[in-house]
């Protein structure tokens, strides 16, 4: 057939693709706290590890989920909002140092954050001893950390799409007496909605992922989040316990690879409107 | 329209700032000690702490449990005044560090509390003279033997290995010895020594001797003879540790190195604590155990949050007491430092054996010789790497020997300024 | 010739009309909730500005007043329009990415390391306390704290030698032994004069007591440790302030600050004390980096791994990305599960999927060696270890391509392709000439950013190899798979000596690379044209 050619690439870069996953989902039904491949099919299926995620009362799992959800959608939302007003304003008002402004956001992204952290972390401290409710050790605190980034992260995607949308559109509403907020709001955010579901998504996943920054501002066992609290499994100092951690893992990505799937024609098109000029 | 706003806006800029006014930040508890521990320490010291609430008339304690040891080390190096702790439950091998870098505060104990503990138990926790903490538990590892395989203690290394190879066909035998617990550069240093590899070399009066260091040759041959089978391992000894544990306890290994802090999960299975040092080449000499101490340490920061003397008296009247380290070693499990704690009857049969086995061939962790990487590579990180040289990548086991030898001589004199 | 999307074209501009009369409704209420929305936010701002002068932060205390300067003026007045959108993620990209980012380089100018953290006013402080000696015999004595004719005092009981004393910080009073009251230890808890402390008041007295050395004989003070122990001490090093050094009172030795951090003896500049504060040492750390070979040579081998290290994952992640999107563009059946499932390895949570790859390529154990029956040591050959780490973030990173360029592939107007084809061009001269040069132009700032995220991919390695493996016998520094960022990451925050001082300068470097490297690229791929 002309186009069995192309089920055989889909087929084993599928394989490729579930395999690992495919691992995960045993070793989380495995009474043994083991990675190891015995055989393909399960011998036993246990859902020991599943349990020891809900009953233990050493480990509020349920609480770091929420936890995670929290401060990931809270950046999605904040970061797309901040990142797409600035989007706007790139492409849309003429300013001066419009160019270099826009240079300036890729270039300090390009900054290896990760050696910052020490600096990020006395900042937090000071804003700790006298605001303690948004310092170090709070949710609210990591927050305003990771909305740091929200202005450049996206910015390319983001300006790619306004550039495509057509001036005619913003001429029209200036005509009528709107100014540029109002342009933004009313006419520019409705017709963004893909593109603008595709950077929130990207940002509540990435921020779900981040475990360096989170690890050392939520210790408190309640106010972890899962990234966070699934590494104590396996980061101990003598021991590691793949099942629980396992388990926890498929549990954590369910609800992000369903919005994903449910998402996903929205996602081609945004992640390429964000790419091509018109 | 302008003035217009300009009036709002000045209207509600002087409200906020009266609100702002009202409200005046408020002042932070001076009276809480303030203790960091890690995932598993963590949990069991709140439970002991909140038990009895009164350790130190007038304070309160307060535990903050990180989620991994690396979290909690990751923590504690970048913490200042404003949020460090004043206590910290960490590592011995933290003592250096944190006293060079100004983090750690020396402690003055009487000596009727030093009468307690023995004496090479402050040495893990001294730099430079100055002591840093008080030991809270030992860890210590030692050799059990599966008595469905191997019916008897092994006298010697080569018991062992003849053992293995005979068994190995009949009972599907993954490994001979293996380590499960401590890791392949401190539990395996009772392989190292064994064979002939010991971190620093001790004179006939149990001081140290500088300037000399183990035969390569020695060990090297004895590698070549016990560990090999031509260029590669002869599957005794694995290289790594992963599956040790698993395999040990699905009975397909006859001898491991186990960690006295997981004793409990043996016996679970079945196990008996039948525990020894692992046997040397000749008879009646045996392999030495690092035996290393976790303290609590004192931090400078207790001095800046107006809480030193309760800090320092929360040290000596919990953590270093024989109530104190008796209600929590129940929760944790591990052997108590303490003299009083360890006679103490809750302290289980299992923690004996690791205690016997640990005076019969132990040597104790000194930090300033093992951290140090002056020779090109500190302890931690050479040790296993021999292991991968030697038993994976078929590097020859005399050559990687005399290197590992000059690595680790370098080491000790440059750590003998610290001690 | 550039293809064009448009979803917006879908709008006409009838269809604003009933927008019209929204417009002049919202206008007087928007105000108003503008400036609520203001006065509230600069109401907090005020708030905070306040607490952190009191708690004296200065520099975050003038911060937070030019916010609310800023806001103000960019809300309620029309100074600048472009402003309204960029204020509040300029202010957080200020606060939390620039501001870090600044002290980072000021600190590469430091001495910066272990042993080398605190300030100079801490260290002193610091080594003044070092400098307090226990007397040799230990003598120690149990006390209890108190007052004495108004001052702070200890009760002081010598248990062995049933002989007791109050001492101030200026006096030693010798108490007979009738005139005290014992506890059941046989600690004295009265004596005439002597108002002891009770419970409720020793934590407030904590830190006014610490720091007393009590009285005791000649040199030798007593010192708290804990509230019911005294330790006989002595203070062995003095602080000189006019001069700023330290004196050993007992051989009178001087250590004298030796400009970077620490102070030395002067007779014998490596005896230094501990702890050393962070010094100034200007561009030492620059020219470690280039003379240093111990520095140099990992860095300039680690620097060509992290530049093929992204490379490689950009080509091959864009690769499989493309040829899938090429496989899938015809609507054959199962596209959408196929597509469900290729997207999955993206939609996972990547902290949990590398360190499932990690346990997968282990030697004796792992799935991949169990699979194919092999025995390679994945971890522990640094070529195999490459491959890995190329494999484990192809997996990453294909489903991303593939999302990109199916729906580029898409917006190519077919009009072109069907010219093509019917001036005789065959399929792969179609691909070569037409579609992968329009493909390219189109994603070229992508493929781009993903090489400048390559560049950086931390979580990658740290959590998959750690950086290994590396020659720790041969004496080699820097693992085989260790990219710029995790190796600066273990000079930075490794066990052993931590060097923050030479890690921020190396990390400078590294951003200048970096920059430089894309900057080039988007100038060549004339993407920057955009703005006219």
């Amino acid at each position: 057939m002309h186009d069995s050619w192309r089920h055989i690439i889909a087929i084993s870069i599928c394989l490729f693709a579930l395999f690992p996953l495919y691992l995960v989902v045993i070793s989380s039904f495995a009474s043994s706290g083991s990675l190891q491949l015995t055989s393909f099919i399960p011998q036993e299926i246990s859902f020991k590890n599943y349990q020891l995620l809900f009953n233990n009362p050493t480990i509020p799992y349920l609480s770091w989920v929420q936890n995670s959800l929290i401060i990931a959608g809270a950046v999605a939302v904040l970061s797309v909002i901040i990142g797409s007003a600035s989007a706007f304003a790139f492409s849309r008002l003429k300013f001066k140092g419009r160019k270099q402004g826009i240079q300036l956001l890729l270039l300090v992204q390009m900054f290896p954050a990760i050696l910052a952290i020490s600096a990020v972390y006395v900042i937090m401290e000071r804003v700790y001893s006298f605001a303690p409710s948004i310092g170090l050790g709070t949710r609210a605190g990591l927050l305003l950390v990771y909305l740091g980034g929200a202005m450049g992260v996206n910015i390319w995607l983001l300006k790619g799409f306004v550039d495509s949308i057509p001036a005619e559109l913003d001429e029209a509403a200036k005509i009528d007496g709107a100014s540029e907020v109002q342009t933004f709001w009313l006419i520019f955010v409705p017709l963004a909605a893909p593109v603008l579901a595709v950077v929130s998504l990207l940002s509540f996943i990435g921020t779900f992922n981040e475990f360096i920054l989170a690890r050392l501002f939520l210790v408190d066992m309640e106010s972890r989040t899962v990234a966070v609290g699934l590494q104590q499994f396996i980061g101990g100092q003598y021991s590691q316990n793949w099942g629980p951690f396992a388990a926890g893992s498929i549990l954590a990505s369910i609800p992000i690879v369903i919005i994903f799937l449910s998402l996903q024609k929205y996602i081609v098109s945004g992640l390429t409107a964000g790419s091509v000029k018109g | 329209m302008n003035t217009k706003r300009f009036g709002f806006a000045g209207v509600f800029a002087a409200f906020a700032l009266a609100v702002s006014t009202l409200v005046a930040p408020s002042a932070s508890a001076a009276t809480e000690i303030v203790v960091w521990a890690d995932e598993s320490r963590g949990p069991n010291l709140t439970k002991v702490i909140a038990a009895k609430g009164d350790w130190v008339a007038g304070y309160t304690v307060k535990v903050v449990t990180f989620s991994s040891f690396d979290a909690l080390k990751d923590a504690f190096d970048k913490a200042t005044d404003a949020s460090g702790p004043d206590i910290v439950v960490g590592g011995n091998d933290w003592v250096p560090t944190g006293a060079k870098s100004g983090k750690l505060a020396p402690l003055a104990l009487t000596a009727a509390v030093k009468a307690r503990f023995n004496p090479t138990q402050f040495l893990d926790l001294t730099y430079k003279g100055k002591l840093y903490g008080v030991p809270v538990d030992i860890n210590n590892v030692a050799m059990i033997y599966n008595t469905k395989l191997v019916s008897s203690a092994p006298k010697t290394f080569g018991e062992m290995v003849s053992n293995y190879k005979s068994l190995k066909a009949s009972k599907g035998l993954k490994a001979g010895l293996c380590i499960a617990g401590g890791g392949m550069s401190w539990g395996a240093h009772s392989v190292f020594s064994a064979l002939g590899a010991d971190a620093y070399q001790f004179n006939s009066r149990g001081g140290i001797v500088y300037g000399r260091t183990f035969s390569a040759t020695t060990f090297g041959s004895n590698v070549r003879k016990y560990l090999m089978d031509g260029k590669k391992s002869n599957g005794f000894f694995p290289a790594t540790d992963t599956g040790c544990k698993d395999n040990f306890l699905a009975g397909t290994v006859p001898y491991a190195v186990i960690g006295n802090w997981e004793w409990a999960d043996y016996v679970a299975k079945g196990f008996t604590m039948n525990l020894m040092p692992v046997p040397g080449v000749k008879d009646g000499t045996y392999g030495r155990m690092f035996g290393s101490v976790s303290g609590a340490l004192l931090t400078t920061f207790a001095a800046k949050h107006g809480v030193e003397a309760g800090a320092k008296s929360l040290l000596t009247n919990f953590f270093a007491s024989t109530d104190g380290q008796v209600r929590y070693q129940t929760l944790e499990k591990r052997p108590p430092a303490e003299k009083g704690a360890q006679a103490d009857a809750t302290v289980s049969a299992a923690q004996r054996g690791f205690g016997s086995a640990a005076s019969l061939a132990g040597i104790p962790q000194i930090g300033a010789f093992l951290n140090t990487n002056k020779g090109g590579a500190n302890y931690w990180d050479s040790a296993p790497a021999y292991w991968t040289a030697v038993l994976i990548d078929g590097k020859d086991a005399v050559k990687e020997a005399s290197k590992l030898a000059s690595i680790w001589r370098v080491n000790v004199e440059a750590g003998k300024s610290d001690l | 010739m550039r293809a064009s999307i448009s979803p917006a074209l879908l709008f006409s501009s009838t269809e604003l009309g009933p927008m019209r009369m929204t417009y002049l409704i919202r206008g007087k209420v928007a105000l108003l909730l503008k400036i609520i929305f203001v006065s509230l936010a600069s109401a907090v701002l005020i708030m905070l500005a306040q607490s952190a002068f009191a708690q004296r932060e200065y520099v975050i205390s003038a911060f937070l007043a030019l916010t609310v300067l800023a806001l103000a003026l960019t809300y309620l007045t029309k100074i600048s329009i472009p402003l309204k959108f960029f204020i509040p993620g300029i202010l957080l990209l200020i606060a939390f990415v620039i501001g870090p980012i600044l002290y980072t380089v000021t600190m590469s100018g430091f001495n910066y390391k272990t042993g080398n953290i605190i300030s100079k006013e801490e260290a002193i402080v610091q080594v003044k306390i070092r400098g307090i000696e226990a007397d040799p015999s230990g003598t120690s004595f149990d006390i209890k704290l108190g007052t004495y004719d108004g001052k702070e005092a200890i009760l002081i009981s010598d248990i062995t030698n049933l002989k007791y004393f109050i001492s101030t910080a200026d006096s030693r009073t010798p108490v007979a032994a009738n005139d005290v009251t014992l506890n059941e230890y046989g600690v004295a808890i009265t004596a005439p004069n002597f108002t002891i402390l009770t419970d409720a008041q020793m934590a407030g007295a904590d830190k006014s007591f610490s720091k007393i050395q009590f009285q005791y004989e000649g040199e030798y003070f007593i010192a708290l440790e804990g509230f019911e122990a005294g330790i006989v001490s002595r203070q062995v090093l003095e602080y000189l302030p006019v001069t700023d050094e330290f004196r050993n009172l007992v051989n009178g030795s001087i250590y004298r600050d030796n400009g970077r951090g620490n102070y030395a003896l002067v007779d014998d500049k490596t005896a230094i004390l501990e702890p050393g504060w962070r010094a100034p040492i200007w561009f030492e750390n620059y020219s470690k980096i280039i003379t240093d070979p111990r520095v140099r040579e990992p860095l300039v081998r680690v620097f060509i791994w992290t530049v093929a290290f992204a490379l490689l994952t950009v080509l091959t992640t864009f690769a499989l990305g493309l040829l899938l999107a090429l496989a899938l563009n015809r609507p054959i059946f199962g596209r959408r599960i196929y597509r469900s499932i290729l997207v999955l390895p993206y939609a996972m949570p990547s902290v949990m999927s590398i360190l499932i790859w990690g346990g997968m390529f282990n030697t004796e154990f792992g799935a991949i060696n169990t699979l194919f029956g092999s025995d390679i040591a994945w971890f522990s050959d640094p070529n195999f270890a490459r491959v890995a780490v190329i494999l484990v973030n192809l997996w990453l990173g294909f489903p991303y391509f593939y999302l990109i360029s199916s729906g580029s592939l898409q917006a190519i107007p077919s009009e072109l392709l069907e010219a093509a084809a019917i001036d005789g061009a065959n399929p792969r001269q179609i691909f070569r000439k037409i579609t992968l040069p329009l493909l390219l132009q189109i994603l070229s700032p992508l493929l781009i950013a993903s090489f400048a995220f390559n560049f950086n991919n931390f979580n990658l390695i740290y959590l998959l190899t750690g950086g290994g493996p590396r020659k720790e016998l041969d004496g080699e520094i820097a693992g085989a798979t260790d990219i710029l960022i995790s190796y600066t990451y273990k000079i930075a925050f490794g066990t052993g000596t931590q060097d923050l001082g030479l890690a921020s300068a190396i990390s400078l470097i590294i951003f200048v690379l970096v920059a430089s490297i894309s900057l080039y690229s988007l100038k060549k791929s004339k993407v920057l044209e955009t703005f006219g």
